[in-house]
């Protein structure tokens, strides 16, 4: 509650580099109409770091997202990007800080792979602007990172769930943000598609010191893959920290209202045994 | 990383083998039927007379003369370049003065209403969107069957049908917005507020005493072309250079539109005033149309769809397709219009109502879906 507001406006006039949150939120109140989904006293993504956001359905988790990308504007309380308001910045401004893959996607149906990346150059491109040298670089970039070079001139609707979703992560990847925000990318798609998905966050991370935020529904992914979790609980932060820490017994029944052995090795497993009533 | 491989987006690769077909076969059809409008009519001649006429060097190498027939005597003497057309023979004057223009006006109706209709059918994402679907249509017709009715003056109906027509999407705007819009809003505020100026247009139809209004009256709302000259032309073609490079350049934000609203925003396009914008660029092209038209039909519904059907989605393709293909649509159409029934004309949006219909029809029975691009 002592974050005091006068820090933030130095940290915002303060090369970035000594800035360790990426996003910060506080005081924050976020719904639909009347009813308040989340509220949230400070909330930290960390800068340089994957962090992923865990909880049961209806705990938040999208909302917050939504908050994230100036989507939805809070209640109360502000969400600061690298010590600026996102919901005061120009879209297209926010944009190239800031890159959002949404949990499902369409594109017209014969649309290719490259055409699908090349709109991710969008905040980049004046209103009459071509593609010039460096879009086309960081299209190439793109789609060898998500690995769907071969693809470039498949149309979207002749590619698989699981390459579909590497052809929309390309495009984001396009969009060359500090920060990348993820709503639940592996959901819908096979073992071997939900470990490249995974694979390209961390490489992305690790390669391009690219920040990311992801929203997870599988908890034992998170705690693979994250470097940091959020644990929301009924709109709430009920933990945060290295998934060392949060994963345990507790968390499992608190807030999963699942009954579950952690064991802790090099990330911690979890063994559910049976829902709690 | 191959560096000749072609781009989607790189300038020039739009002009690809089937849309330089679209465009070819575009240019073959309007320019046949061109020349049956010109041959035929009233005022008969050979072919040859019509095409001696229509290459008459007394117009095509005299600039005051060219001025004049294009421009209109008052204002050609304005501007000091007035010529006496008295020069010119009979063939010459029909050809240049009465049935060419009719042509070049058909041609740019039909850039309009094609390009309308394609905006239209990105902003909503639906494939049966026409120009009229927030409301033009009835907007205009309300405000010429007014202007008929109160006997306001013919010379006003250009102008009642724009105002008209902007009125209504304002409307259907102002119905729709709650904090914003979404293309099902959007489409439903114009089927309720084209419904009630339906219903007033129709019971202002009862106040029509005369059978020529009446007649003036069903060739506007059916959409003709009958007796439109180069005044009509000199009206349609400076909002027409506006609307095409416009809409060349809007395809690219129509493309990102179409990958659904979220993902527009989050690559950080203000969705709500790119919509308002684009929509605002359809309707000026849609009233251009219908100032010198009346609500001609189909075309900005078929046209599109016909040209995405060859080129695909890419909103760049589409919109050059549509320039040459929706005046080859209406310059055919307008032919058939005028020379198809001996002694009469039908309003050509009869004709394309005629032509559209069925071409829907067939879609329907091959494909079963209509509203996924």
């Amino acid at each position: 509650m002592s974050q005091p507001t006068t820090q933030d406006r130095t940290d915002a006039r303060e090369p970035r580099q000594h800035d360790g949150r990426a996003i910060h939120a506080t005081d924050l109140q976020l719904g639909y109409g009347e009813e308040i989904v989340v509220d949230v006293e400070t909330l930290v993504i960390p800068r340089g770091e994957v962090t992923a956001l865990v909880g049961p359905n209806g705990s938040g988790k999208s909302t917050l997202l939504k908050a994230f990308s100036a989507e939805l504007a809070p209640e109360t309380g502000s969400v600061l990007l690298h010590g600026e308001s996102v919901n005061d910045r120009p879209p297209k401004e926010l944009a190239r800080e800031l890159g959002l893959l949404d949990q499902e996607n369409t594109a017209p149906a014969d649309l290719t792979v490259e055409s699908l990346v090349t709109h991710g150059r969008y905040p980049h491109r004046g209103f009459l602007e071509g593609l010039d040298a460096e879009d086309e670089r960081a299209i190439d970039r793109a789609l060898e990172m998500a690995g769907v070079e071969s693809l470039r001139d498949v149309p979207v609707s002749e590619l698989s769930g699981g390459q579909k979703q590497l052809a929309f992560i390309a495009m984001v990847l396009a969009q060359e943000t500090d920060v990348l925000l993820l709503d639940e990318p592996t959901t819908y798609l096979d073992l071997y598609h939900q470990l490249r998905v995974m694979e390209v966050i961390r490489t992305l991370n690790r390669n391009r010191d690219v920040t990311v935020c992801v929203v997870l529904h599988d908890l034992q992914q998170a705690a693979r893959f994250a470097d940091y979790l959020v644990a929301l609980d009924g709109g709430d932060v009920y933990d945060w920290g290295p998934p060392a820490d949060v994963v345990d017994d507790q968390l499992l029944a608190d807030v999963f209202g699942v009954d579950a052995t952690v064991s802790s090795g090099d990330e911690p497993t979890i063994e559910p045994r049976r829902a709690l009533d | 990383m191959t560096h000749e491989h072609r781009r989607p987006d790189a300038a020039g690769s739009q002009f690809d083998a089937t849309l330089l077909g679209i465009a070819a076969v575009s240019i073959l059809l309007a320019a046949v039927a061109a020349l049956v409008q010109i041959r035929f009519g009233a005022y008969a001649m050979p072919m040859e007379t019509a095409l001696r006429a229509l290459l008459d060097e007394k117009v095509l190498t005299r600039p005051r003369v060219l001025a004049t027939v294009v421009l209109g005597e008052s204002t050609a003497r304005t501007l000091g370049l007035f010529a006496d057309l008295s020069v010119l023979s009979n063939p010459t004057i029909v050809v240049w003065t009465i049935r060419l223009p009719r042509v070049a006006v058909a041609g740019f109706v039909g850039v309009n209403l094609a390009i309308s209709g394609a905006i239209f059918q990105a902003i909503t994402r639906n494939e049966l969107a026409s120009p009229y679907v927030l409301g033009v249509s009835s907007g205009a017709g309300v405000a010429v069957v007014f202007t008929l009715v109160f006997s306001l003056g013919s010379y006003l109906l250009p102008v009642a049908a724009v105002v008209g027509g902007t009125a209504a999407f304002a409307i259907v705007y102002l119905v729709a917005w709650r904090g914003g819009t979404t293309p099902v809003r959007l489409v439903l505020a114009g089927v309720v507020v084209g419904t009630i100026f339906n219903s007033l247009q129709t019971g202002m139809f009862y106040f029509i005493d005369s059978n020529g209004v009446m007649r003036t009256a069903i060739a506007w709302l059916a959409g003709s072309l009958v007796g439109v000259g180069w005044e009509q032309f000199r009206i349609v073609s400076v909002p027409t250079l506006l609307v095409v490079p416009l809409a060349v350049v809007a395809a690219r934000h129509l493309d990102v539109l179409l990958l659904g609203e979220r993902t527009a925003r989050s690559l950080g396009m203000s969705v709500e005033r790119a919509r308002f914008l684009l929509s605002a660029l359809a309707i000026l092209a849609a009233a251009t149309a219908v100032a010198v038209a009346g609500l001609v039909g189909f075309v900005g519904l078929v046209v599109p769809h016909v040209v995405r059907t060859f080129v695909g989605t890419d909103y760049r393709r589409i919109i050059v397709g549509s320039v040459f293909a929706g005046p080859a649509l209406v310059v055919v159409a307008d032919t058939v219009a005028r020379l198809g029934l001996p002694g009469t004309q039908v309003p050509v949006g009869v004709v394309t109502g005629l032509l559209g219909g069925p071409y829907f029809l067939y879609l329907l029975r091959r494909t079963g879906t209509f509203s996924e691009f």
